[in-house]
């Protein structure tokens, strides 16, 4: 007998009480990117608080021959910078020989820094710089004259195109070494005093070519002035990037930059984590995610941390979320933290990025079908908006494309959706010093969507009205409060939410509606330095509603006769279901030598419909790494996923008597850095499901004689195994891409039933290689291949046609099972982007060609009225789509 | 919203690779319809002991198939008839009682069952009304629904046609007997369509072809739940539409939907552009959707 559920609650929140109390001082890890405040899989992800400074330079020794023949140069360097300031590694990027490399290397290995701090602790950091070299005219010795008035040169260096603040570049006049010059702010700002008369202004940055322009300055006077520097690489942001803690045998993180240029993705961030090792393709332009032979709705998605119900804007339209406001998707094929729950496949994490903090930016789209923006900007200090919207005008549009109703009377088709973003971020500002209490940083998020489909088929010629209406809604509103105090993280991410799923058809109604309330606390403490704890709790509270007026359903009902549709009263029903999922989550990394083995265990307690259910979910993960550039990893572990509210309901609708869906999940993998932006990664894993709710359930009949027909069961089992291969170029300058491989089986079958049998959407070998490299003038190539091992599917052996006379239909008379596949697919896809920089804004247009060589890949079939004959149809052909977006 | 033009796309593929034949063009062998009179044999008592309903199970049962072979040339059809236990198998491989065989030709198939199919019993003796409601996953709620399977070939064509025998019972007082359903005269090109009167058509087409107003045929009737609560139902016929030349659209009319709409009868009949005159052959089966089931013929005199 379960303990009652006052006695549970009490002890989740001891357990709390006890995590919360247990937690102190420092815990820092490595930086990952520029504007990282987010909590991953439990995991800290470190922040660049104080960036380091230059306090002591030392002049390059000119190469004697190189001055001798006027050459000049510039070098650029990839400056590593250790813990204390000082100079560790120096590597040139681009060699430009003539003895100048030698000379920055020797003279910048004496720099001296102040030391870069990530979350308020100082760490190592790698930075670029460039040296230039410039010829001094030879000293003439003079009387020394009075000192000439001065002129004063100020101003603001800002991005062509994106209008951000340059900082740390140098601005002088002409290419005297010994003019005067000056080191732009983190504003971009400087101020210049010179002589008077023609300045011949250099501004030199990082990223940025030599810009020169001419500046008459008066005695006495101040000239202000903004400057435009072109970015060399408009194509690909570069940032500073270390390696962030990784305790998952298998987390795919994907940039802003891969998630947006990808072929044959729509430009759509979600869609291109279809293209990792782990996902099977879906079929057409479906977004599912069907991850490692589980079905789609088995792979949770989140938006910061918070589930979403839907991905796509009418089921495969573009995705809920504006491209501009995600900063990264992590994507989790099987393995993942103890922090996740409520699913036995895998994982896809969505984080949104803050608002800029420098000055005001953003983009505006405008589709055929859709426009949407996105804005950010500071609003003061330490506080930064963003936002996104976007609304559709199919509905406007169709009527005018359309033809005519052909049966004369009235045909509308009225799809719209729109979705907003709005984000405010608030906290200490980056580079500030954190306070003696800690610091405090975090955010408020509100996003949504509101899908609606009118169909509305009446009068004419027409035997039948029809009148449909769908729509699926949700909002969410979520908080962010993260607190750091030395090795101590602790992140509260409190939300709220309400989902709509409305149908009408004729006279038929059903709205089901969810409010929610949950909230995540995360904790991670260094205890000491092997061993680093973290916890935390997951709870969610829910209300649904399910009403509406349906007709009296057949065979769910009452036994129906076979075909037959006859008039039905209609019923109105009203259901009403509170689910509260609370879980307290534990994990341990012990490191001992090379060495990191982290227990964890996830413990759930649920009250779905009246029900108590509870599921335990032990969990570990082992990482080996013999070397700096080779890791060995594995994992074992438990995953519950609760079943859905309604499936609750008694019979016949339904089962009181449902379990939480269960898998086992374990891997085994490698990974080896081949070069610093080139990793493999090969990971092999199997994965057992069981519990699985089917449908049909069990009849039963009562000792009064009626029967009881239950609508599911958890007799479903399943089961995958294979390897993924991934071989990836980081994120360059210039290039990025990956080859995804994935070897598959997937199988299925239900307890008591005969032998497994594969999934409908077993893909045996399913490869995908990605490549973007971005080219002169602003052009930029990319290109992605797919081969897939077609899907299983049925053979038809007609010998003889199989009439159901009542149900005046045909039956087909089928081989084994899935017994063969389709043709293997294949498909590839070109995109073309040009980016113009204006001085204050960017045009970028592209043109996205799916199905280059027009390939016919199976993707349905269909069937004759007698079934004699199968028909396929052919996916997309050659389809070139062309967009245009601009952005400041 | 790239995504519905691609989604357009992949329909406008589908519509390019459709079969050419098509269910109300009857060129070949065919099983169109089997009505069985009663269509309901409905005992006083409900019981899952046929001993109980031996009444009822014995009573006669006549099968009539239509089954047109309009490109046969009047070959002899072989058929045999067969009841079993199970819904599911459409071929009677199970627990199959031959209840008839011969010899017919295209046309109308006239079987007479009597005893009635109810008192079929297995090779051990087992009734098989026993062996059905152990596999009917009602157990008997709906009542007995025993399924006749008919086995019709001509030369290399063969077709399996299942069609289901209902025994109720009067598990409320107010349940009756289904009455079998007969669709008035039809309306072709505006005028009515009676049989043994002699119509012609001329031209492309098409032509229209409407059912009466149905109000009063169809019937109400009342089924347990599975809580044993009444259920009220109300028949809304279907109309299945058959031609030897051309094709009907739509090929079926009527039913009721999921939001409680009731379609109207109105086909429009288009002979192929090539056609010559000739006589065309026309079947209308109508379904009351509880297994009641009839047909209407008529011919037209056709030139383009």
């Amino acid at each position: 007998m379960p303990p009652t559920v006052a006695s549970n609650r009490s002890v989740l929140w001891l357990l709390l009480a006890v995590l919360s109390l247990s937690s102190v001082p420092a815990w820092a890890q490595a930086y990952d990117g520029a504007r990282r405040e987010e909590v991953d899989a439990g995991v800290h992800t470190p922040v660049l608080t104080k960036a380091p400074e230059l306090i002591q330079t030392v002049e390059a020794v000119y190469p004697p021959e190189a001055a001798a023949a006027g050459k000049t140069a510039s070098v650029e360097m990839l400056v590593t910078i250790d813990e204390k300031g000082q100079v560790s590694d120096v590597q040139v990027v681009t060699p430009v020989g003539d003895g100048f490399d030698e000379a920055a290397i020797a003279a910048v290995r004496q720099f001296q820094f102040s030391p870069a701090e990530v979350d308020g602790a100082p760490a190592p950091i790698q930075i670029q710089y460039v040296y230039n070299f410039v010829l001094q005219p030879p000293k003439v010795e003079e009387s020394a004259p009075p000192p000439p008035p001065e002129a004063t040169l100020t101003g603001q260096l800002l991005a062509r195109g994106s209008r951000s603040r340059v900082g740390g570049a140098t601005v002088r006049c002409g290419d005297d070494p010994e003019a005067p010059e000056a080191l732009s702010d983190e504003d971009g700002r400087f101020t210049l005093k010179v002589t008077p008369g023609t300045c011949d202004v250099r501004v030199v940055a990082n990223d940025f070519h030599l810009f020169t322009t001419k500046e008459e300055l008066a005695p006495n006077e101040t000239t202000e002035v903004i400057f435009y520097l072109m970015p060399k690489a408009p194509g690909y942001e570069t940032v500073v990037r270390g390696a962030r803690e990784k305790k998952e045998v298998v987390r795919r993180t994907l940039e802003r930059q891969e998630l947006q240029k990808v072929p044959g993705s729509f430009g759509d961030p979600i869609r291109v984590i279809q293209n990792l090792p782990g996902v099977a393709r879906a079929p057409a332009i479906a977004g599912q995610l069907i991850v490692r032979g589980a079905s789609p709705d088995q792979t949770l998605t989140f938006f910061d941390g918070v589930e979403v119900p839907l991905l796509y804007h009418l089921g495969g339209g573009p995705s809920v979320l504006n491209a501009e406001f995600i900063d990264r998707v992590d994507f989790y094929p099987g393995g993942f933290g103890s922090r996740y729950g409520r699913a036995i496949g895998g994982a896809v994490d969505v984080a949104t990025r803050k608002g800029s903090s420098d000055t005001l930016h953003g983009s505006v789209k405008v589709d055929l079908l859709d426009s949407g923006f996105f804005l950010e900007a500071p609003v003061t200090e330490g506080i930064s908006i963003a936002g996104a919207a976007r609304r559709s005008y199919v509905d406007v549009l169709l009527p005018v494309v359309l033809p005519d109703d052909p049966e004369g009377g009235t045909l509308l088709v009225l799809p719209r959706y729109w979705d907003y973003q709005v984000r405010v971020d608030f906290g200490a500002k980056r580079g500030s010093e954190p306070g003696p209490g800690g610091r405090h940083s975090g955010y408020v998020m509100a996003f949504g969507s509101d899908d609606l489909l009118n169909v509305v088929a009446s009068g004419g010629g027409r035997n039948r009205d029809i009148t449909v209406d769908a729509r699926t809604l949700f909002h969410r509103v979520k908080g962010d409060w993260t607190y750091r105090h030395g090795n101590f993280t602790s992140v509260f991410t409190p939300y709220a939410g309400y989902d709509l799923g409305s149908f009408g058809f004729g006279e038929t109604k059903l709205d089901a509606s969810i409010w929610s309330l949950g909230a995540r606390e995360d904790l991670a403490l260094e205890l000491l330095p092997w061993l680093t704890a973290r916890g935390g709790a997951d709870v969610r509270f829910e209300h649904l509603v399910g009403e509406g007026r349906v007709p009296f359903l057949g065979g769910i009902q009452y036994p129906a006769f076979p075909g037959g549709e006859p008039k039905v009263e209609l019923q109105d029903i009203r259901r009403v279901a509170n689910t509260f999922d609370g879980a307290l989550y534990a994990e341990l990394d012990m490191k001992v030598g090379p060495v990191t083995v982290t227990p964890g265990l996830r413990a759930t307690y649920a009250r779905i419909y009246g029900q108590d259910r509870f599921a335990y979910d032990p969990r570990l993960w082992m990482r080996v790494q013999p070397t700096e550039k080779t890791a060995i990893k594995g994992s074992l572990g438990l995953y519950s996923q609760p079943p859905e509210a309604f499936n609750l309901e008694p019979a016949p609708l339904g089962n009181p008597a449902l379990t939480h869906e269960r898998s086992f999940q374990s891997s085994l993998g490698v990974e080896q850095q081949l070069t610093d932006i080139i990793s493999v990664d090969v990971t092999g894993y199997y994965n057992r499901r069981y519990d699985l709710v089917v449908s049909p359930g069990d009849t039963v009949r009562n000792e009064d004689g009626t029967l009881t027909r239950f609508q599911y069961s958890n007799r479903g089992l399943g089961r995958a195994y294979g390897m993924e291969v991934m071989l990836r170029h980081a994120v360059t300058r210039d290039f990025f891409g990956w080859l995804a491989y994935t070897l598959n089986r997937s199988e299925q079958r239900r307890v008591g039933s005969n032998d497994y049998r594969l999934t409908t959407w077993d893909q045996t070998h399913i490869l995908t290689a990605v490549a973007s490299y971005r080219l002169p003038y602003g052009f930029e190539l990319g290109a992605r291949m797919r081969y897939v091992t077609g899907r299983p599917t049925t053979p038809l052996q007609h010998t003889f046609d199989r009439y159901d006379v009542d149900r005046n239909n045909f039956t087909g008379t089928f081989g084994p099972t899935n017994s063969i596949r389709f043709q293997p697919f294949h498909q590839l896809d070109l995109r073309l982007d040009k980016n113009w920089i204006f001085q204050s804004w960017t045009l970028n247009a592209y043109i996205d060609v799916q199905n280059v060589y027009n390939a016919s890949n199976v993707e349905a079939t269909f069937y004759d009225y007698r079934v004699r004959e199968q028909f396929e149809v052919p996916g997309i052909p050659i389809l070139p789509v062309v967009g245009v977006k601009g952005s400041f | 919203m790239r995504h519905l033009s691609a989604l357009l796309g992949l329909l406008l593929c589908a519509a390019c690779v459709g079969p050419e034949d098509t269910p109300s063009n009857v060129k070949d062998l065919r099983v169109l319809a089997m009505r069985l009179d009663p269509p309901e044999l409905l005992a006083e008592t409900c019981s899952t002991d046929p001993a109980v309903l031996a009444d009822t199970l014995v009573r006669p049962v006549r099968l009539t198939a239509l089954i047109p072979d309009p490109a046969g040339e009047g070959r002899d059809l072989d058929y045999t008839l067969w009841t079993c236990s199970s819904q599911d198998d459409d071929t009677c491989r199970e627990d199959r009682v031959e209840l008839a065989r011969g010899v017919t030709k295209g046309g109308e198939l006239v079987v007479d069952l009597f005893p009635g199919p109810g008192t079929s019993r297995l090779g051990d003796g087992t009734f098989l009304v026993q062996r059905i409601l152990e596999k009917d996953l009602y157990n008997g709620l709906g009542g007995v629904r025993m399924p006749l399977v008919l086995w019709v070939r001509g030369g290399s064509e063969q077709i399996y046609a299942q069609k289901l025998m209902v025994y109720g019972c009067r598990f409320f007082p107010e349940m009756q007997a289904n009455v079998q359903p007969e669709l008035p005269d039809l309306v072709l090109a505006g005028e009515p369509w009676v049989a043994g009167v002699p119509r012609e058509l001329s031209g492309p087409g098409p032509f229209e072809v409407t059912v009466p107003d149905l109000t009063g045929r169809e019937e109400a009737y009342v089924v347990p739940s599975f809580e044993l609560k009444p259920v009220n139902l109300q028949e809304a016929w279907e109309v299945a539409w058959h031609a030897s030349l051309g094709s009907f659209s739509p090929n079926t009319t009527g039913g009721a939907d999921l939001g409680g709409g009731v379609a109207r009868h109105r086909v429009e009949w288009t002979p192929p552009r090539n056609a010559q005159a000739q006589e065309v052959r026309f079947w209308m089966v109508v379904r009351d959707g509880r297994g009641g089931m009839s047909w209407l013929e008529r011919t037209v005199k056709y030139t383009p």
